[in-house]
């Protein structure tokens, strides 16, 4: 089976390609996908972290005390590089510490929250104020994104598998069914043409599906994957129904 | 600006990144500032050129404010807050419009394959019937089927198009 398998990628040098290539590809679309995770996990605990901070100093601790607290109480990344940052932050300055925190979450949203810490530190702010009207702000903001994110990601699935697998495996059955090639009919032409659409169109299903969630950038890396995938359900689904 | 910085540095923290075209924008704007030429005359060219109606209102508020001294962080929370409103109109509004379209998509990509299909082997299922009615060609017939392939794709992309279009931006 798996050699026969091989015997028709041979065939078809387009398919041994795309499932090189997107083999190869794999390589760019994880990285991407854990960075995300990691990004939006730290994003996520913003506004609790900004909220933790705000109680702090009101309760009249200053603004190194407060992180020390909030770094204490979390156990998440979160926690650890706020506790990294105040250990870097006794062998050089706190603002020097804080641009480092900043670098190293490599989320935009917390590098503009610590900038405004900075400018706030700097001129004497009140800076309970602004943490707390910081962590409304962003919670509302990552409620927005999260549910973007929840109510679009099951329909961009849904288009990666209904174009990608179901749609050339019923065609494949439809075909198959009905001009199988033991009756006769020449339909190599016909199965050539629809081994290259279904490529096309997954492409295309893959691409507006990440566009979909803001990241089609990312998704290009599994597009060859999935052409390969949609080509070979048309063509091996073929093959096992005639 | 709430914590008692200027305008000029407001714009020196927006410059330093994070905010997009924005960041670029200011960046220009302090660049040329500092070879001499007037903060308003900076913002104004700037103006010009965006395309954003928010972000017109938000340059018109900063140089309103120099010419007129005005309210600015009061004027500026209120517009903040408007546009987070519109900004989450149009998360909601796009989720919505965006809801067929899986079925939409595959509506037209199972509809087009199947008719062009039958199409492609008509002229061997009806090779008899020759005599009774005309049959197409087959190369004519396999253009067709490959044309209306090929258009249904296009099809497709056109309809994925609206993810794109229509993105809140968010």
């Amino acid at each position: 089976m798996i050699f026969y398998f091989f015997e028709v990628l041979n065939d078809h040098p387009l398919m041994l390609l795309l499932l090189n290539v997107g083999l190869a590809g794999l390589g760019g679309a994880l990285p991407p996908i854990i960075e995300r995770t990691r990004r939006r996990g730290l994003e996520n605990s913003l506004p609790e972290v900004l909220e933790g901070l705000s109680d702090s100093i009101g309760a009249g601790q200053g603004l190194q005390q407060a992180i020390m607290k909030v770094s204490e109480s979390r156990s998440d990344l979160f926690g650890k590089l706020l506790r990294e940052t105040l250990d870097v932050s006794a062998v050089t300055s706190f603002d020097a510490a804080l641009a480092d925190f900043a670098m190293k979450t490599r989320s935009k949203q917390i590098q503009r929250v610590i900038n405004l810490l900075s400018t706030a530190e700097e001129n004497d702010a009140p800076i309970q104020e602004i943490l707390f009207r910081s962590s409304l702000e962003y919670e509302k903001l990552n409620d927005l994104v999260n549910k973007r994110e929840n109510d679009l990601m099951g329909q961009a699935i849904l288009i990666i598998l209904f174009i990608s697998v179901g749609l050339p495996a019923l065609i494949a059955f439809i075909v198959g069914l009905f001009a199988p090639e033991s009756s006769g009919y020449a339909v190599d032409e016909v199965n050539s043409a629809m081994v290259h659409f279904f490529g096309a169109a997954s492409g295309v299903a893959v691409l507006v599906s990440g566009r979909m969630l803001g990241r089609a950038k990312d998704y290009l890396w599994l597009i060859p994957l999935w052409m390969f995938a949609s080509m070979a359900v048309y063509k091996f689904g073929y093959i096992m129904i005639i | 600006m709430g914590s008692g910085i200027g305008l000029e540095g407001a714009i020196t923290s927006i410059s330093r990144g994070g905010y997009g075209c924005i960041s670029s924008d200011f960046q220009k704007v302090m660049v040329n500032t500092r070879k001499g030429k007037g903060l308003v005359e900076e913002l104004r060219r700037v103006q010009k050129r965006a395309k954003s109606d928010a972000y017109k209102r938000l340059l018109n508020t900063m140089i309103e404010n120099i010419i007129s001294n005005t309210d600015i962080v009061k004027t500026l929370k209120n517009q903040g807050g408007r546009e987070e409103e519109k900004r989450t109109e149009k998360v909601e509004k796009y989720i919505e419009e965006l809801s067929g379209l899986p079925e939409t998509l595959l509506s037209i990509g199972m509809i087009s394959p199947i008719i062009l299909a039958i199409l492609a082997i008509t002229p061997q299922m009806m090779a008899g019937a020759g005599d009774i009615m005309p049959l197409p060609d087959a190369d004519a017939v396999g253009s067709i089927v490959n044309g209306g392939l090929f258009f249904t794709v296009v099809m497709m992309a056109m309809i994925g198009l609206k993810a794109h279009t229509k993105d809140p931006g968010l």
